[in-house]
């Protein structure tokens, strides 16, 4: 029952951040994907779900 | 408004406000909320989140009953039994309360909808599992703008989360000083070198604060267009961070409590035969253990009472009880990370917004078990001072009294011959009966402590 409602500032930089953060995330994504085909391509482990994560954090 | 009292938490947020009416809480959405709050019901994102329990209940009234010219429809939310505050809970609480933000973030999208704002004050633990309360919280999505309480998630959840996790779980309680969230260039000034080099740190934490300290180019950014999936990604590496945390905690007094402690099998056995007996013969809404441990009393009160509150000044123990909780499937247990002897203070605006915990407790049963030394002789609380505040929050008394030949009293009594007078069981027994008759006294065998049942005259 209890708001706590902070309105932000969209000029705060926040939007910014964003932009760089979703930038870089797509690129990490694709470069997940490379690795997944590079891995797939040599006939390596299917599972890069340990790679994935680490690459995620 | 006759008999209507708006929440003092209520304010901020021009949608709407909280009001209490006839002992039960309301919520009054304004005409300007109208086309959003539509939206929710129509988009099936309401129905949704409700089958997942993710959001409150609510039943819609067409009553003005504040009378106001703005009003568009009352709701009237499924009632909490107990609210509690994010500096309140233990690690694992807080990081539940951030993944359910994100999740509903994200089923929000789905439904065309988005977050407008992202406290964990907007999170309530009900039945052993987070819940958002903030209906008002959603507005119509437009897909080219970001998100616009990134921010806001970030100091509110993500830097109290990561120097929890980098630094210690204490920073959770910073929260109560800076309740609008820990600024990154806090975070960035107190986390090690080597928390650059991950990659998602660096994105939320160390790019923030570089770029508010160079303000003045950031406005450009609101030119550049953003899209549904940069902020699914945004969103996925914010999960996968959150999920990633571990807690870190410098010092733990009380977890091995049980394990370690010089106390018998059979004093703690023969205790829970009694305290079970006697809990059979009751029953009630809300039980309150204070001093929890890792809440082995608390599970016994919570098959007699509706909602047990566990409350500890241990955060290790809280944690160990909300994660025993949640699998063990004991949904009505609320561990709260409290200390009994300095309970949370009120805060927030005119120091209203949001109450104290001795305000917030209203029990049926206060169970006070091996408690009442670490309150008299470790923190130089007056016997009669511990009288008036157990009066004062509940009807019936469980408590235990630990007697001063007891190896564990005499062992803090060595240094502290002052305390004689006041501690021992007859001035125990003279201050309790002032307030309280005593219906039950019975010595736990294995032991030389006495467990009582009082009831408040």
């Amino acid at each position: 029952m209890l708001n706590n409602l902070l309105y932000i500032d969209p000029g705060s930089g926040s939007y910014l951040v964003q932009v760089i953060a979703a930038a870089v995330l797509g690129v990490a994504f694709y470069f997940k994907t490379f690795v997944a085909w590079v891995k797939s391509f040599f006939g390596g482990k299917k599972n890069v779900s340990d790679k994935e994560e680490k690459i995620n954090e | 408004m006759n008999n209507l009292k708006k929440h003092p938490s209520s304010f901020r947020d021009p949608s709407g406000f909280v009001f209490e009416y006839e002992g039960k809480l309301y919520r009054q959405v304004n005409k300007r909320y109208a086309d959003d709050y539509d939206l929710l019901l129509s988009s099936g994102l309401y129905d949704e989140l409700l089958k997942g329990g993710k959001l409150i209940a609510h039943q819609a009234l067409q009553q003005n009953l504040t009378g106001s010219n703005d009003w568009y429809v009352t709701l009237l939310p499924e009632q909490i039994q107990f609210i509690s505050y994010p500096y309140e809970w233990c690690f694992d609480q807080l990081k539940d309360a951030a993944l359910l933000t994100l999740d509903i973030l994200q089923i929000s999208l789905k439904h065309g909808m988005v977050l407008k704002d992202a406290t964990p004050f907007n999170v309530q633990f009900v039945n052993g599992k987070p819940i958002f309360i903030d209906t008002l919280s959603f507005e119509k999505y437009n897909d080219t703008e970001p998100w616009v309480a990134y921010r806001q998630f970030v100091e509110c959840f993500i830097v109290p989360l990561v120097l929890s996790s980098y630094k210690s779980t204490d920073f959770i309680r910073q929260l109560q000083l800076n309740p609008d969230g820990l600024s990154t260039s806090f975070a960035a000034k107190l986390l090690p070198f080597k928390s650059r080099f991950r990659l998602s740190l660096l994105l939320h934490i160390f790019l923030p604060n570089n770029i508010s300290t160079r303000r003045k180019n950031a406005s450009s950014a609101r030119h550049t267009s953003f899209s549904k999936q940069k902020m699914l990604n945004i969103i996925d590496n914010l999960q996968s961070l959150i999920r990633t945390l571990k807690p870190r905690r410098l010092y733990s007094v009380w977890n091995n409590y049980y394990e370690e402690t010089i106390l018998s099998n059979d004093y703690l056995q023969a205790k829970s035969i009694l305290v079970t007996k006697w809990l059979n013969e009751l029953q009630g809404n809300i039980a309150i253990d204070i001093g929890t441990n890792t809440g082995a009393f608390a599970i016994d009160a919570s098959k007699r009472y509706k909602n047990v509150i566990a409350v500890d000044a241990d955060e290790l123990c809280i944690d160990e009880l909300y994660k025993k909780c949640k699998t063990g499937r004991r949904e009505n247990i609320l561990p709260l990370w409290v200390d009994i002897t300095n309970p949370t203070p009120a805060i927030g605006w005119a120091n209203v917004e949001r109450a104290g915990f001795i305000s917030r407790l209203n029990a049926d049963l206060v169970m006070a078990l091996a408690v009442i030394h670490h309150l008299v002789i470790g923190s130089n609380i007056r016997m009669k001072q511990v009288v008036d505040i157990f009066k004062h929050i509940t009807n019936l008394l469980l408590i235990e009294f630990v007697p001063e030949e007891d190896p564990k009293v005499a062992e803090m009594l060595v240094r502290r011959a002052d305390i004689f007078d006041e501690y021992n069981q007859q001035n125990f027994e003279t201050c309790f009966s002032e307030e309280f008759n005593i219906l039950r006294k019975e010595t736990v065998s294995s032991s030389m402590r006495v467990l009582y049942l009082m009831q408040k005259k």
